[in-house]
């Protein structure tokens, strides 16, 4: 029976349980990706978003991997702006060179000595993509290496399950661009649930030039900051749909909390009597319990329909400690596990990239040079993942 | 290439550290197509260790738009050129 691309919308006339292979912990299926007679190198660009990265991975004859190097850097604008595409690609092109002449040297490798030249395909924004594709096809043309095109997402997941050892999880996705529930089944990360509207990250970094937070080191590390001071737990709308999320209403309905009458900018009561007062802590705290009570909601609900107790985080917003904690306790009443990374692989990065394609390249995958276009829209559940059973 | 004499042609000769360069040059850059193959004919051949880029466009505001998004590109494969080239030459000979 052909699986359709998303079951979220009816999940009750599709999904039947005798259609998902999904394999349990401990029913151990054989492997495609056989273990590599020689050492293999990669180095991964990636540029989709404000973040460049690359990194150098290495994959042993054991089958395990170890991360050479782990180079990025972040276009930060003004608090109150966003990353504009034109302007993020000129932070790339600036930095780019650095960057992965950085890597290989903490690397200690040399261009020669690599396999494989991984660069991010998609999904991301189309200038900033464009850019770090023209420079790992220069790469790739002067050293005579093959190109891989690789799906961002994709990219996350599989370093993701690399870091953390997770066997079969349901993958919770989410950063600036993307918000997703994801279960693998059948050589495809299937999107089990995804925001309607904007991504988690975005609904926060937009919230965060509101109340005028910086966005060094990120947006969304402040806003967690800030809300650890928030007292008050104020009334958002909490907006699952099914499987589903929508962000934008949130982002309205706390916006709209700033014009209130309550609101105070500095967070300081006018005087002792005024003690009925919203502060910008209280909105980040209320803007961070319900969207991550939302995001919880669907992991679990995913959790039950393909019978996993792992959960993997991955995703800029990963490395959110609130949310992370939240999961914990969900997984714990239902006997789970909650695998979660730091900064260095949950905020975007070039090692992922280097990891995923590199997985596609021992599996003979290659992307030749008049298809290394990049495109915007590239879903998860697009690509065939040839290297898992 | 086209009897509508509102065309704007525009041609640019780059020189390059080598023939090999500009080949490479030639073939990074011609695997993105122009965002408006309507209104942009793009032709890139080199010769020599000269990229020769030609742009018919059908506006004098796509032919700037253009051939600043053509710079830029050549820009960023000189520079990664420039910063990777030796190393890449360096190996041949050993």
């Amino acid at each position: 029976m052909p699986f359709p691309n998303r079951a979220s919308s009816s999940l009750n006339s599709i999904i039947h349980p005798t259609d998902l292979p999904a394999p349990m912990p401990g029913r151990l299926r054989q492997t495609p990706l056989k273990n590599p007679d020689r050492p293999y190198l990669a180095i991964g660009l990636e540029g989709s978003a404000n973040k460049f990265g690359a990194g150098v991975i290495k994959h042993l004859e054991d089958g395990s991997t170890s991360v050479l190097s782990n180079v990025r850097h972040t276009y930060i604008t003004p608090p109150g702006e966003g990353f504009q595409p034109r302007d993020t690609a000129l932070h790339h092109r600036e930095w780019a060179l650095k960057v992965i002449n950085e890597c290989l040297d903490k690397a200690n490798v040399s261009m020669h000595d690599v396999d494989c030249i991984c660069f991010t395909k998609g999904p991301g924004m189309g200038a900033p993509l464009q850019s770090v594709a023209l420079i790992a096809r220069t790469l790739s043309l002067l050293f005579n290496k093959p190109l891989i095109g690789v799906n961002h997402c994709v990219g996350h997941i599989e370093m993701g399950r690399d870091v953390t050892g997770a066997q079969n999880p349901v993958v919770l996705y989410v950063s600036g661009g993307n918000t997703q529930v994801i279960a693998y089944s059948r050589q495809c990360y299937r999107i089990f649930g995804e925001t309607l509207d904007i991504a988690v990250g975005n609904c926060l970094d937009r919230f965060a030039r509101v109340i005028d937070l910086s966005n060094d080191p990120a947006p969304g590390y402040n806003i967690e900051q800030e809300a650890k001071k928030g007292k008050r737990l104020l009334p958002l709308p909490y907006a699952t749909k099914g499987m589903d999320v929508s962000f934008s209403g949130i982002l309205t309905a706390v916006e709209a909390y700033t014009f209130d009458k309550r609101f105070r900018k500095d967070g300081q009561p006018k005087d002792a009597n005024d003690q009925d007062i919203i502060t910008p802590a209280d909105l980040c705290f209320s803007l961070q319990e319900t969207i991550y009570a939302m995001l919880v909601e669907i992991t679990e609900r995913a959790m039950a329909h393909i019978g996993s107790k792992e959960i993997l985080i991955v995703g800029g917003v990963g490395c959110n400690e609130r949310l992370q904690e939240m999961m914990r306790i969900m997984a714990e009443e239902r006997e789970g596990k909650v695998f979660a990374m730091d900064e260095r692989f949950c905020i975007d990065n070039g090692i992922m990239i280097a990891q995923a394609g590199l997985l596609s390249f021992r599996m003979g995958f290659e992307t030749p040079l008049a298809k290394s276009t990049t495109t915007q829209r590239f879903r998860t559940d697009e690509v065939h993942v040839s290297w898992r059973a | 290439m086209t009897s509508d004499t509102d065309w704007h042609t525009i041609t640019i000769r780059i020189p390059f550290a080598s023939a090999k360069h500009a080949e490479i040059a030639l073939q990074a850059i011609q695997v993105d197509p122009e965002l408006q193959p309507h209104a942009v004919k793009r032709t890139l051949s080199v010769e020599d260790d000269v990229l020769i880029a030609t742009f018919d466009t059908l506006t004098v505001r796509l032919a700037r738009l253009t051939v600043n998004a053509f710079l830029e590109n050549v820009d960023l494969v000189v520079r990664t050129l420039q910063e990777f080239g030796p190393a890449a030459a360096q190996h041949i000979h050993v």
